[in-house]
């Protein structure tokens, strides 16, 4: 471990927003003394981010990734927990901080279609950060940049708008904008999704030696275990608000521990028709984030699930390995009696789905509303 | 939350907000500069005078005791006295609320069915002669200010080609004729109807910018939406597709229809005017200018009303032709 | 094997812009595809194929049109066929679609319920009733709950909606499905599980399927036959292990070595420059091309013939140099023996 700080760290970083909507809802809170239920959108993150280092969140639609991407740019404020940024929690921050910050912190987002302003041509769109931020700037510094991300000759590329692009170039300018302030960390948002998968490849490639060119860090955020897998060094697993296992690529794929992120490798489909791939066994989607069971969130999916899954799971590292973390009570002696291990002998749904109002069809489980205090 | 629930939900904050605007025009107007007698002392009343009316009036009572008897009388229809006239503020009003909308509802009504038309027409067969012509002429219409167009009508079809009657409701031996009669009896006379028809064309004229061009965007929306493409993949008859487009398309017209209906009350007010028509509109005018403010109060709470009762019905529309509004399951992701 | 029960013989569709110049997104294509067959249609965006899916059921826009070659189902030709004649012979009775946004595709101000009585008014002589019970084994088929057949969509997850979709084109017992992307807006987990339900149906009911995607994963695992598209015409197709294991076109070669595969995180992609050509004439040539390494001067004289690989009639590439690829490719063909999948340790 280095004595520096990690360029961005997380520490049980939290943000709740407030479902209550109307008039109504609010008087009717106020006249029952009831709490206003919460989206727990992002509910106790801790990461860590290195010099040099790639790091990647995944998870399926409403896992909080979207949220999590948000509150590390500012855009939104934690509700709970801290941001720091080589060792500043950003809470702390004044207006210059916050300014030195968003230069530092360099974005990627997903739909090369939008995120480019269609008025402006490639070299306003990426000389707009350094005049932001005041910074002094020649030509030919654009031109490198330009090359640098694949779009050569630059000259070319220059007066060109978004309309004369095509998605995969689009999105290197979108990467050239990203990285021309210099930052320490780039923040992406699947911005390769969108892209033709022959593009795919070049846009990965070009993240991958530009992280290493540049030595920026960068988080990639995704749904896409395959693309994540090819370009990061180290990877967190997602599910409703919170982080399930973090470990290194290549030890999360070869030995996943949280029966979420089995469910996730083993979902994945192989381009290869020789491959008779085992396939997972949960089913289901994530529930609604508005009423989340108490303890463990996975609990109602889960195909290992125990009665002291009521219970939330603490972080810890299995045995025999290290750098390895899994949120799961299948890793860890619990103090309780024999009886909070046993197996729950229902078998939560693996078909059918679960709806919006977070019941399941079937009836099986009842999942207990709301987080008890 | 149920369908049940939502039309509770929209019938108690109608209530509650009919309520408040209410108390507020009570605030407003106790806040405005002078006060009630200070005119009529202008107008040369003795202040002996003055002190009974403002006893009677219970002007003199702590202002929670007036907000209360005011409250208390609106509920029981009772909106006090004109200065003007003497008579019961209701009594004045109500006829004039009658007129108004005999002219505004059917004349909205109208735009709304043949606007809509038209806007489904344009956007059904985009491109050519009839898009572009319908679309400049309702803009052009609605470009020139309704009471200037209101003007123009007159001067086109009543002095010059001598067709129609160039204002009033009824010619004023008419109205001596039949004020004994019963009110619809009106109705039943041609010339009625001569005087009704340049202050109906004018609004249907200048409103109809607003359903044919809303229509029209929604029409050409709805084309492309996919549900439709697959109401077609499915093997549907090309009139039931037609059919299904012009519910869609329709819905942000319906639901603009009764906001046209409650917002037409402003635009009244100018058309009444050019056209001596005697509704609501002009009375308001005509009391403002008269200081009988036991009117104007009334007449600003029977607009504010009127619009609340608008909306009210645009959400009880909307409760019943989408039901991703009223019936539970939207928010979440 | 079987008859085919849809054949595309050297079809061209072309699109009409406002402008008057046609977008020619298809070109010459052929295919086939045999009873209880499970083929996969893939290429990238723009390839062309989601109009072949269009033109199956006529679902073209206004502007679009079989302009040449024929479309065969079970033997008859369709292509030429009336909004009448569709409605009548082949939209859903015979063949329906599983689109790729079940969210938009699901009329919003319509019960469930309701959509399947209509369904069964215009096409069958169902009653109400019946057209509701049937509705009720279908959602049980799919795995959703029975009850809910009155709601309406939105009150539906995104993975329930995709599931009455299947149950909807199921409804009146087709003979061959289409799907469009059917799995792309959904995460992954529901994505497999939705591809393994459809497996089971089309064995259980014994239909056949045309996938239409972008994902050639999906293909090479789900998949009996494949063709790969790419500008509009057919770059190769056959049999999907004899694809996978001998392709032969430089598209086909490229592709498979784009995708990611999950078991080898460390594998460089392959790299495909360039994009589609833009269609505007009936192209003729072979519009791969210009982004293909192995390209020659005689790509360009003329639009290419298939060629059937290794004497296999079944397996047919588009391609001049057909013969030459297994060596000039020899690189991208040889499949990693010394790899070792990372999942090989997994429980």
């Amino acid at each position: 471990m280095s004595a520096e700080p990690p360029v961005l760290e997380l520490r049980g970083l939290e943000k709740h927003f407030d479902t209550s909507t109307g008039f109504v809802d609010v008087i009717r809170d106020r006249l029952t003394g009831s709490d206003p239920s919460y989206v727990k959108a992002v509910d106790g993150v801790n990461m860590k981010l290195r010099e040099n280092q790639v790091q990647g969140v995944i998870g399926e639609s409403g896992c909080g990734k979207t949220t999590l991407l948000r509150t590390l740019i500012g855009l939104y404020e934690p509700t709970g927990g801290e941001l720091l940024f080589h060792g500043q929690p950003t809470s702390e921050f004044t207006s210059d901080e916050w300014k030195e910050f968003r230069r530092q912190v360099g974005l990627v987002f997903q739909d090369p279609f939008n995120s480019l302003d269609p008025k402006f041509s490639v070299r306003r769109a990426v000389t707009e950060p350094l005049e932001i931020h005041g910074m002094d700037y020649e030509l030919a510094d654009i031109e490198e940049m330009l090359e640098m991300v694949g779009l050569t000759p630059a000259e070319k590329y220059l007066g060109r708008f978004p309309s004369q692009l095509s998605g995969g170039e689009k999105q290197r300018v979108a990467i050239a904008r990203g990285l021309i302030t210099e930052p320490d960390v780039i923040l992406a948002d699947e911005p390769a999704s969108m892209l033709d998968v022959s593009t795919q490849a070049e846009i990965l490639n070009l993240l991958n030696r530009l992280t290493d060119e540049f030595g920026v860090s960068m988080v990639y955020i995704s749904h896409d275990l395959s693309t994540v897998s090819y370009i990061c060094d180290r990877i967190n697993v997602m599910y409703l608000g919170r982080v399930v296992e973090n470990a290194p690529t290549m030890d999360l794929l070869s030995e996943p521990k949280h029966p979420y992120t089995q469910a996730l490798i083993q979902s994945i489909p192989i381009p290869d028709p020789h491959y008779d791939r085992e396939r997972a066994v949960i089913g289901g989607e994530p529930g609604d984030p508005i009423n989340m069971p108490a303890g463990c969130r996975f609990k109602n999916r889960c195909p290992e699930r125990m009665e002291v899954c009521d219970n939330k799971p603490a972080d810890v590292t299995p045995e025999g390995m290290t750098d390895h973390s899994v949120a799961c009570h299948l890793y860890y002696d619990h103090p309780l009696d024999e009886s909070s291990t046993k197996r729950v002998e229902e078998r939560p749904l693996t078909d059918g789905g679960c709806d919006r109002t977070g019941t399941l069809p079937h009836g099986s489980s009842v999942v207990p509303r709301g987080e008890s205090k | 939350m149920s369908r049940l629930r939502y039309f509770a939900q929209r019938t108690l904050m109608t209530a509650l907000l009919i309520f408040l605007v209410a108390s507020a025009l009570f605030v407003f107007f106790r806040l405005m500069p002078g006060n009630y007698t200070s005119l009529l002392i202008q107008q040369g009343m003795s202040a002996e005078q003055v002190a009974r009316l403002e006893t009677q009036w219970g002007l003199n009572e702590p202002l929670y005791i007036q907000y209360f008897n005011y409250i208390t009388n609106l509920l029981t229809a009772n909106a006090g006295d004109s200065f003007r006239h003497g008579s019961p503020v209701w009594e004045l009003v109500k006829p004039r609320i009658i007129n108004s909308a005999i002219l505004v509802f059917p004349a909205i009504t109208a735009t709304y069915i043949v606007g809509g038309l038209i806007g489904a027409l344009i956007g059904r067969y985009r491109g050519g002669l009839f898009e572009k012509s319908s679309i400049i002429g309702v803009s052009v219409f609605h470009s020139i200010p309704d009471f200037f167009l209101g003007i123009l009508l007159i001067s086109a079809f009543s002095s010059t080609l001598g067709i129609f009657p160039t204002s009033g409701m009824l010619s004023t031996q008419t109205s001596i004729m039949i004020q004994d009669d019963p009110f619809w009896h009106r109705f039943l006379l041609k010339e009625f109807w001569m005087h009704y028809a340049l202050p109906f064309l004018t609004i249907m004229l200048y409103f109809m910018q607003y359903p044919a061009l809303i229509m029209r965007n929604s029409v050409v929306e709805v084309s492309d939406q996919e549900f439709l493409h697959y109401h077609r993949l499915k093997g549907l008859p090309r009139f039931t597709l037609l059919r299904k487009l012009m519910r869609h398309a329709s819905l942000p017209v319906i639901t603009l229809y009764p906001i046209s209906l409650a917002t037409s009350i402003s635009g009244l007010v100018l058309i009444e005017i050019v056209f001596n028509w005697p509704g609501i509109g002009r009375m308001l005018v005509d009391s403002v200018l008269a200081r009988d403010f036991p009117v104007i109060q009334f007449v600003f709470l029977v607009a504010a009303v009127w619009v609340i009762l608008g909306n009210f019905l645009v959400d009880l529309l909307y409760g019943v032709i989408d039901p991703r509004v009223s019936v539970g399951g939207d928010g979440g992701e | 094997m079987s008859d085919p029960i849809l054949e595309f013989d050297g079809v061209d569709i072309e699109y009409e812009t406002r402008g008057g110049t046609a977008v020619h997104a298809v070109n010459d294509a052929s295919f086939a595809i045999d009873e209880h067959d499970y083929f996969g249609l893939v290429g990238e965006s723009g390839c062309g194929k989601s109009t072949i899916a269009d033109a199956v059921v006529g679902g073209l826009d206004e502007n679009g049109a079989v302009t040449g070659g024929e479309i065969r189902y079970k033997g008859t030709p369709i292509q030429d066929y009336s909004e009448k004649e569709f409605n009548k012979n082949i939209r859903w009775t015979e063949i329906s679609f599983i689109p790729q946004s079940s969210m938009n595709s699901l009329d919003p101000v319509m019960k469930l319920s309701q959509q399947a009585i209509e369904m069964a008014k215009y096409h069958t002589d169902m009653s109400k009733d019946e057209a509701v019970e049937r509705l009720r084994e279908l959602f049980d088929v799919v795995g959703l709950s029975e009850s809910r057949i009155h709601d309406y969509p939105h009150q539906f997850s995104g993975g329930m909606q995709q599931r009455a979709i299947i149950a909807f084109a199921l409804f009146l017992q087709p003979s061959l499905i289409i799907a469009d992307e059917p799995t792309t807006a959904l995460d992954v987990i529901m994505q497999d599980q939705i591809l393994d339900h459809i497996n089971d149906l089309k064995d259980d009911w014994e239909i056949s399927m045309l996938m239409i995607t972008h994902d050639i994963s999906v293909v090479f695992e789900n998949c009996d036959s494949m063709a790969v598209m790419h500008g509009g015409q057919v770059a190769e197709a056959g049999d999907v292990v004899e694809l996978f294991d001998h392709p032969r076109h430089p598209y086909a070669i490229l592709l498979q070595n784009a995708f990611p595969d999950v078991r080898y995180p460390d594998r460089e992609l392959a790299i495909i420059d360039g994009h589609p050509p833009q269609l505007r004439e009936k192209p003729d040539f072979c519009t791969f091309a210009d982004r293909c390494p192995w390209s020659t001067q005689e790509c360009y004289d003329g639009a290419p013939d298939p060629r059937p690989v290794a004497g296999d009639e079944e397996h047919l590439a588009w391609c001049v140099r057909a013969d030459e690829m297994e060596e000039l490719a020899a690189d991208h063909l040889r499949k990693p023996e010394e790899e070792h999948s990372i999942l090989e340790e997994s429980q």
